[in-house]
């Protein structure tokens, strides 16, 4: 047996190549954090064959002498961190020292740097671990790293490279990450030569978004920045109509550093639950921001998971934060309508803002507290509808969401944000009704809508879908307040059920009575229904009981959670208490959208649907080109 | 085809047929009123298939014929033409021209072959009644009807021809209104049928023309000839109404009215739903019941809306029995107080849970049943 031997540094690289360098993709996040922790302002990326032939990271960072050039591919060389506990306060992407030695060894490595204030630069190229030379280069202030032939010196690496156009999808995904996490950098990105996207330095992050995901993309999101305690969360969500079918766009970020957290990904599945049907996932680019201390970056090698020292509070602080802003959504609920709407949100705005902090929404004139610097502290640009300019007086901000967006980006960075009172739960609203003078009904089309004209364009509505929502929302605080009117039947139904369903039904009688029904069995599997919610048709009672024991038998109510329970159970009721009338006045219109925006969640219907659309002026003069 | 008519007689015999139109798309000519002019008179006839309405019209026919117009807007020209004088004039290719005064309309109709015939019948069960009556009795329970489509067979008001007595009854399934009087029934002649609600407001619409009104069923079909000669504006012979009948078994009603009388109170109609019309101004659809509390002499009926407020309203009735506390859906205890004219009626009740019965002294019952509040 030979002897025990301590490895040559170029082995030992090669081995923790294994971990830090999986794929192409894992090159290039190194070296794009490393371009970040420089502090560039811009980053251009190029690769060709997936990584596989050449990768390039070029940055106008702070550069590195020849010594720190030559130093930096030294293993566990870093400046980030000096002793253990700095972990504990990280504020760079890096901290190992790990990530150049690693890719160094298993690629042929050239790095050009030049520090602020240094005549020239120093090159040096590395060739599988073997430092081949070192020289003056000339180039401007900044790296530029270029790995080449990856993997060639262990060939058997190679073999688990998926196929260019995998590995490019992979680098394409990570370039576009840091992009949106550091709106403030230009990032450009360019395949085989060709520019993939070249995104200036943005102002916001929606612009970011817009410059990767599309400009159409925007229109959906809105702005949210709640902070509680050392934490914050802020970024931009979208509303609950624009739900997707996939996940790719839930995007989270943690201390600036794009990660994967189940936690977090729950905390936003979680609190759109009431908002988006099943199987649809939310938007959603945030930021959380957290005492370094609280979380844990260095249980993945390539650092993309990481653990918080207490989830349970950093889920219930996301879900609060989120379900906030859905809440003020669905109160100003429409650009178009946030016109015309009244001081509405005061009440609920005083529960959760910071004392001191002037309430800023449409309250204007009890709000106009010396200068305009309320507007900062508005919780819900969104909501916000009339501001104050710095002289106080009330201004109009623009209806739509652009302008609406605009406002929330004119607010300084870090001034004051709204915080979530811990604890409490969000205080349930009982605002003012919105005013809708200035609204015409202009009628019904295609059975369940209605058009109207509105100041700023028109609203299309589903009735069928604004009623569910206003009986899922009364039905639930029905059950609250225990107020529940039970008509009996002169002629009682009779329902016969398959055996296991009747025996469903039989075991949750008690909550099927406790909502308004009673039913009485009266002979094997036959059950009379003899009362009904007073606001059931007796005629829909029988398919009701049997969509409830097909609801039982799928198990929808099977948890321990009474308050799901109920939540099922208005969502199945609600869809039998609307009634279209098929002729409508104006006056019983503008009443069924009064009590759509009083609602909760205004934007969709309890499965999930959009109750209303809007065409903006704008968006109509554009299409019909006047 | 060429008549000369009174114009407020055509506009009239218009009027009657007026809401009977096909809504199907997919046959034009039931948007038409077929007009057949012949002797001294014009009959017009509209149908939907499932109902049809055909009157008479006295006028001056010059050369017999038929055609068939849009109803709706031949209608309202009829109605604004300058001259009480009208002539109509019809064309073999259908085009019709109508004159009156310095008025020209040509209108293009559309030939009689398409137009479906209303079904004409003779051996089926027959009962006169006085039209009278018959509206009375349909204005006492049609508000009863089930507006629930997906209850078909309660959408009408059913007609009961038995044991000598002729019974109107409709229900919703939460309330029951029932009037009968007596009637001499043959056992051959005795039936029933569910008269959809669609007729029945045609049909009380048509109502007191003149004095008699026959009816004619089977059972998958009904007619009526409503006389007309108390109407002087131009109608004659009577009018006829055709319908389908809602085909189905209706539910047995005489089990659900309630044989017992617990406690009955005497009242005046007009007072109590003076009373219930004003607490029932503070309802909303989320709190949409009354109550009614018994105690010695008093009634006291309240009710409140968790967003607007509560209404307290007392009146002073003759009662002795244990107090007693119901709530009802307003409606309810309206319809039938609104639909009736006596002024004085009967309502019997006995706990919150059994259902209230409004009687007068005629054969008029109406069950409604109670809301409970949990
Ligand atoms: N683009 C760059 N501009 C300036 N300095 C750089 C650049 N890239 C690397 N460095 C320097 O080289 C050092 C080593 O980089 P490397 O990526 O290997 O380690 P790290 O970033 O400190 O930690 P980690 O292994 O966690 O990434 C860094 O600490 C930094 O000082
Ligand atoms: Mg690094």
């Amino acid at each position: 047996m030979p002897s025990i031997r301590i490895l040559p540094d170029r082995v030992a690289n090669q081995i923790a190549a294994g971990e830090v360098v999986e794929r192409p993709q894992a090159v290039i996040k190194e070296l794009v954090e490393n371009a970040l922790d420089a502090g560039a302002t811009r980053v251009e990326v190029e690769f060709s064959h997936g990584g596989r032939s050449m990768m390039r990271v070029e940055d106008n960072g702070c550069g590195m002498s020849r010594e720190d050039a030559l130093l930096c591919l030294e293993r566990h060389a870093t400046s980030k961190i000096i002793e253990a506990d700095d972990l504990n306060r990280l504020g760079s992407y890096g901290f190992r020292g790990e990530a150049l030695p690693s890719i160094a060894s298993v690629s042929r490595f050239t790095l050009q740097t030049r520090p602020q204030g240094s005549e020239s630069g120093t090159e040096v190229l590395v060739n599988g671990g073997r430092l081949l030379h070192v020289r003056d280069c000339g180039r401007p202030v900044g790296t530029r790293i270029e790995v080449a032939q990856l993997f060639h010196p262990v060939p058997a690496r190679r073999k688990f490279l998926k196929t260019d156009q995998t590995e490019a999808a992979h680098i394409v995904q990570c370039v576009r990450l840091y992009a949106l996490a550091c709106p403030g950098v230009s990032f450009t990105l360019i395949e085989d030569g060709r520019v993939l996207f070249r995104s200036p330095e943005c102002p916001r992050l929606l612009d970011r978004v817009g410059e990767i995901f599309g400009r159409h993309f925007t229109a959906d999101l809105v702005p949210i920045e709640v902070r509680e305690g050392d934490m914050v969360l802020r970024g931009l969500i979208g509303k609950p109509v624009a739900a997707r079918p996939t996940r790719h766009e839930m995007i989270s970020f943690i201390n600036g550093r794009p990660v994967d957290s189940r936690t977090v990904n729950y905390a936003i599945v979680e609190s759109y639950h009431e908002y988006i049907a099943k199987g649809r996932y939310p938007m959603a680019f945030l930021f959380l921001e957290i005492d370094p201390a609280a979380v844990d970056v260095n249980v993945h090698p390539a650092k993309r998971e990481v653990r918080f020292r207490s989830e349970p509070q950093v889920r219930s602080f996301i879900i609060r934060a989120i379900l906030q802003r859905l809440r003020e959504l669905g109160q100003a609920a429409s650009p178009l309508l946030g016109a015309q709407t009244e001081p509405a949100r005061q009440a609920e705005a005083g529960g959760v803002q910071p004392p001191g902090s002037a309430p800023v929404a449409g309250g204007a004139a009890e709000a106009a507290g010396p200068g305009g610097q309320a507007q900062g502290m508005q919780p819900a640009p969104a909501a916000t509808v009339s501001a104050l300019d710095a002289a106080g007086r009330v201004i109009k901000v623009p209806a739509f969401s652009a302008g609406l967006e605009a406002a929330a980006a004119d607010r300084l960075p870090g001034a004051g944000v709204s915080s979530a009172t811990p604890q409490q739960p969000i205080p349930s609203p009982r605002q003012a009704a919105p005013v809708l003078t200035a609204w015409r009904f202009i009628g019904l089309a295609q059975g369940s809508l209605a058009l109207f004209e509105a100041p700023g364009g028109l609203v299309v509505l589903d009735r069928r879908s604004a009623l569910e929502r206003i009986w899922y929302e009364r039905l639930l605080a029905q059950h609250g307040t225990g107020a529940l009117a039970v008509q009996r039947l002169l002629l009682p139904s009779t329902l016969e059920l398959d055996p296991v369903a009747s025996a469903l039904v039989k075991d949750r009688l008690g909550f099927v009575q406790a909502h308004g029904f009673e039913l009485v069995e009266f002979g094997r599997n036959f059950f009379r229904i003899e009362a009904v919610p007073d606001w059931m048709e007796p005629g829909d009672a029988v398919d009701f009981i049997r969509e409830l024991a097909g609801a039982l038998r799928d198990g929808r109510f099977q948890g321990r959670d009474e308050r799901v329970w109920h939540e099922e159970y208005a969502r199945l009721a609600s869809a039998k208490a609307v009634r279209l009338s098929q002729r409508a006045g104006e006056a019983e219109m503008l009443g069924l959208l009064r009590d759509l925006f009083l609602t909760r969640a205004p934007l969709t219907s309890p499965q999930g649907r959009a109750t209303y659309f809007e065409l903006s002026q704008g968006e109509l003069a554009r299409r019909l080109q006047i | 085809m060429k008549f000369k008519i009174n114009r407020d007689h055509f506009a009239n015999g218009l009027a009657q047929v007026l809401n009977v139109v096909g809504s199907k798309a997919t046959m034009p000519i039931l948007s038409n009123v077929l007009i057949e002019a012949e002797k001294d008179q014009i009959s017009l006839t509209t149908t939907n298939l499932d109902l049809g309405i055909r009157c008479k019209i006295k006028a001056e026919v010059k050369e017999a014929g038929t055609v068939t117009l849009p109803v709706k807007r031949l209608a309202s020209i009829v109605r604004e033409l300058p001259n009480t004088d009208v002539t109509v004039d019809a064309a073999p290719n259908h085009q019709v021209k109508l004159s009156s005064g310095g008025s020209t309309f040509r209108i293009m109709g559309i030939g009689k072959e398409e137009f479906p015939p209303l079904p004409e019948f003779g051996d089926e069960k027959a009962f006169t009644l006085e039209q009278s009556e018959l509206a009375a009795m349909l204005r006492s329970v049609s508000y009863a009807e089930s507006q629930d489509e997906t209850r078909y067979i309660l959408n009408g008001v059913y007609f009961n021809f038995k044991d000598g007595k002729f019974s109107l009854v409709a229900t919703d399934g939460r309330r029951l209104a029932l009037m009968s009087k007596e009637m001499d029934v043959p056992a051959e002649s005795s039936g029933s049928i569910i008269l959809p609600a669609k007729t029945v407001s045609e049909l009380s619409r048509l109502l007191d023309k003149g004095e008699k009104v026959k009816i004619n069923f089977n059972e998958r079909r009904c007619a009526f000839q409503i006389a007309s000669n108390k109407d002087s504006s131009g109608l004659i012979d009577s009018i006829y109404l055709y319908s389908k009948v809602v085909e189905g078994n209706y539910p047995n009603y005489n089990q659900v009215i309630p044989k017992e009388t617990h406690q009955r109170i005497k009242l005046e109609r007009q007072l109590l739903l003076d009373c219930v019309h004003r607490a029932a101004l503070v309802c909303s659809e989320k709190a949409n019941q009354v109550k009614l509390k018994l105690t010695s002499n008093l009634l006291e009926i309240t009710a409140q809306s968790p967003d607007f407020g509560e209404a307290h309203e007392s009146m002073a009735v003759n009662y002795s029995g244990p107090d007693l506390q119901v709530a009802f859906n307003p409606t309810f205890i309206m319809d039938p107080l609104k639909a009736l004219t006596k002024d004085e009626i009967f309502f019997e009740v006995k706990d919150e849970i059994s259902p209230g019965v409004f009687k007068t002294l005629d054969s008029f019952v109406c069950v409604i049943m109670p809301v409970r509040l949990t």
